[in-house]
């Protein structure tokens, strides 16, 4: 490209990336922690991500102590976002993202350069696809994921089928056999290949026991059937090694099947940026600042880890807004870090880092399997010695845990959970 | 022990324990008061909100989302979105505007849970 047609670099202190839950708190952390000039960029025509096509009630109940739908809680977010007086840039998606923290966008008014002061990732997560648990058969119309579903359904006004198979038991799916029922769509089964539900327990009560729809643990899909359109699934039980035992398969007549079978953090940008993922979570490896690898450049929301509750993507993202106005205004702890790390029944905790010093540090973290009595303790690597400890009656994977490190921290700690 | 239940009124799920004695219902397996209440409605009455979104006046794909003012007995979830889905409201909408007051003599409101300005 000729030199002189690249437009003039734009200086910002807080450029927000994704304009979701987490991406509109960050926004209003940075904008109410000082930072003067922040901007949100939103590839969407409106603000909100994920939450406009949630229309059911359950969002709200932390931020602002009542059940709300999913839009009403986006539009209330929205309001303050405009009221904080935060320029907004909506119809623009981010193509590159730079470790010198240069952004490079594509917005209604052509091609955008951005230098910003710091730079905070919200861009939430994609949903796993049917390639990527590689089930057999022919191609048909009919197989989609439960969040395309969600999008068709509740903001397009689609009639996705008359007779629907659910295949994982993740909360996007439970909602959306419950919402299926409601448009008169009759649904067969939720069939999940682990020994324990994927989704939250009160979604299953209200979204499956409600209206009587089955769920089948350790079963799955083993093939698709039909040509134009779906016409049938094979289920199969899997033993202990997930594997389809012979003799177990049924037909199940229907013409859609959802997936719910996972999201992955949407970490192109990061990838770009050089930012280190974490092989646990899919999203950055992050201190307890919010702020990754890359200096100035923070992370939040789902695209650091994925969060079955919106209220805490929102939570976390205040957070790592009020993190990125911090560095900006050169308010940062300049102390090194160590490391956080899981053990025992724990899959992964987060932070991954955090400074030497810190005190009352809120680590996340869920486990790999249901556990009943669950013991967790926080301890120095090196002398043992506890700094943060809790008892959890039950853990279930679905449900993301958080304990307290009281600190001050100083040396590499190791979060374990044991019976 | 009379059942066992999940409390659906936080993510929390508690798996609550009913039973009785003396006449009275025991509950255990809640953390918060708000199990108590949800385990006696579920016996006595068990209710639900409901959320669904129909299309405006005039588009069909441009939709508005909406849900109840407040729970309804749980058999007067499917008589009620039949109701509804006749809805189409024109715009302007504003969110929290009563679309429907007293639907089926329910006592509670469909209410517009988004904005749609034209
Ligand atoms: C289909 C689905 C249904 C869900 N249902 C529920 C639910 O019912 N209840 C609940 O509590 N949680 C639900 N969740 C979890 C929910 O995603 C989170 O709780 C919350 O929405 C995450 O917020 P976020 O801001 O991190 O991400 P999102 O809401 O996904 O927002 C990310 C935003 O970033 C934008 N973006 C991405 N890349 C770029 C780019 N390069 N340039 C510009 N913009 C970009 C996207 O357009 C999007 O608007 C659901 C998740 C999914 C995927
Ligand atoms: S008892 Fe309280 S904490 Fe437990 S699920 Fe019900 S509302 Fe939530």
């Amino acid at each position: 490209m000729n030199a002189g047609m690249l437009p003039a670099v734009e200086k910002r202190d807080v450029v927000v990336i994704g304009g979701g839950p987490a991406g509109m708190t960050a926004a209003l952390g940075a904008k109410r922690a000082g930072a003067a000039d922040v901007l949100l960029v939103e590839r969407d025509r409106n603000l909100g991500g994920i939450l406009n096509q949630c229309v059911h009630d359950g969002f709200g109940l932390f931020l602002y102590k009542k059940s709300i739908s999913g839009p009403e809680f986006a539009e209330r977010l929205a309001e303050d976002v405009e009221r904080e007086g935060i320029a907004v840039q909506t119809g623009a998606m981010v193509l590159d993202l730079g470790p010198d923290r240069l952004l490079r966008l594509n917005a209604p008014d052509g091609y955008r350069l951005i230098r910003a002061g710091a730079v905070v990732l919200a861009m939430g997560c994609r949903e796993r696809t049917r390639d990527m648990i590689e089930i057999p058969g022919m191609r048909p119309a009919g197989v989609l994921t439960a969040g395309s579903a969600q999008a068709l359904v509740n903001l397009q006004n689609i009639r996705i089928g008359r007779e629907a198979v659910i295949l994982g038991s993740g909360d996007i799916g439970l909602i959306m056999a419950r919402r299926l029922t409601f448009e008169g769509i009759k649904v067969k089964g939720v069939f999940e290949i682990m020994p324990w539900p994927g989704g939250l327990e009160r979604n299953i009560r209200q979204c499956l026991k409600d209206f009587g729809i089955p769920l089948e643990l350790s079963r799955t899909v083993v093939e698709i059937r039909g040509r134009e359109r779906l016409s049938a699934v094979v289920t199969a039980r899997v033993d202990e090694r997930l594997m389809p035992v012979a003799g177990t398969e049924e037909i199940v007549p229907c013409d859609t099947l959802l997936l719910s079978v996972g999201l992955i953090p949407e970490n192109e940008l990061a990838k770009r940026a050089g930012i280190a993922l974490s092989p646990l979570t899919g999203g950055a490896v992050v201190d307890e600042t919010f702020m990754t690898g890359v200096e100035g450049i923070f992370s939040c929301g789902n695209v650091l880890h994925i969060h079955d509750i919106a209220d805490w993507a929102a939570a976390e993202g205040l957070a790592a807004g009020r993190r990125a106005a911090e560095y900006v205004l050169g308010l940062r702890s300049l102390a090194e870090t160590v490391r956080v790390s899981a053990a025992g029944y724990l899959r992964y905790a987060l932070p991954q880092a955090v400074h030497r010093g810190a005190r009352d540090v809120t680590v996340h973290f869920r486990v790999a399997r249901p556990v009943r009595g669950l013991k967790v303790e926080a301890r120095g690597v090196e002398t043992g010695r506890r700094c943060g400890g809790r008892r959890l009656a039950r853990a279930i994977p679905s449900e993301m845990q958080t304990i307290l490190l009281k600190g001050p921290i100083e040396e590499d700690i190791e979060v374990g959970g044991h019976d | 022990m009379i059942d066992k239940m999940t409390c659906i009124q936080c993510p929390a799920g508690c798996e609550l324990e009913v039973g009785e004695a003396d006449g009275r219902l025991e509950i255990r397996g809640n953390e918060c008061e708000k199990g108590v209440e949800f385990a006696q409605n579920e016996i006595r009455d068990p209710r639900r909100n409901l959320a669904t979104s129909v299309p405006v006046k005039g588009n069909a794909t441009r939709m508005v989302s909406v849900r109840l003012s407040g729970p309804v007995p749980r058999d007067r979830i499917f008589p009620i979105l039949d109701a509804i889905s006749g809805l189409r409201p024109e715009p302007p909408v504003r969110r929290g505007q009563v679309l429907i007051s007293d639907v089926l003599g329910s006592g509670v409101d469909v209410i517009a849970t988004r904005t749609i300005n034209e």
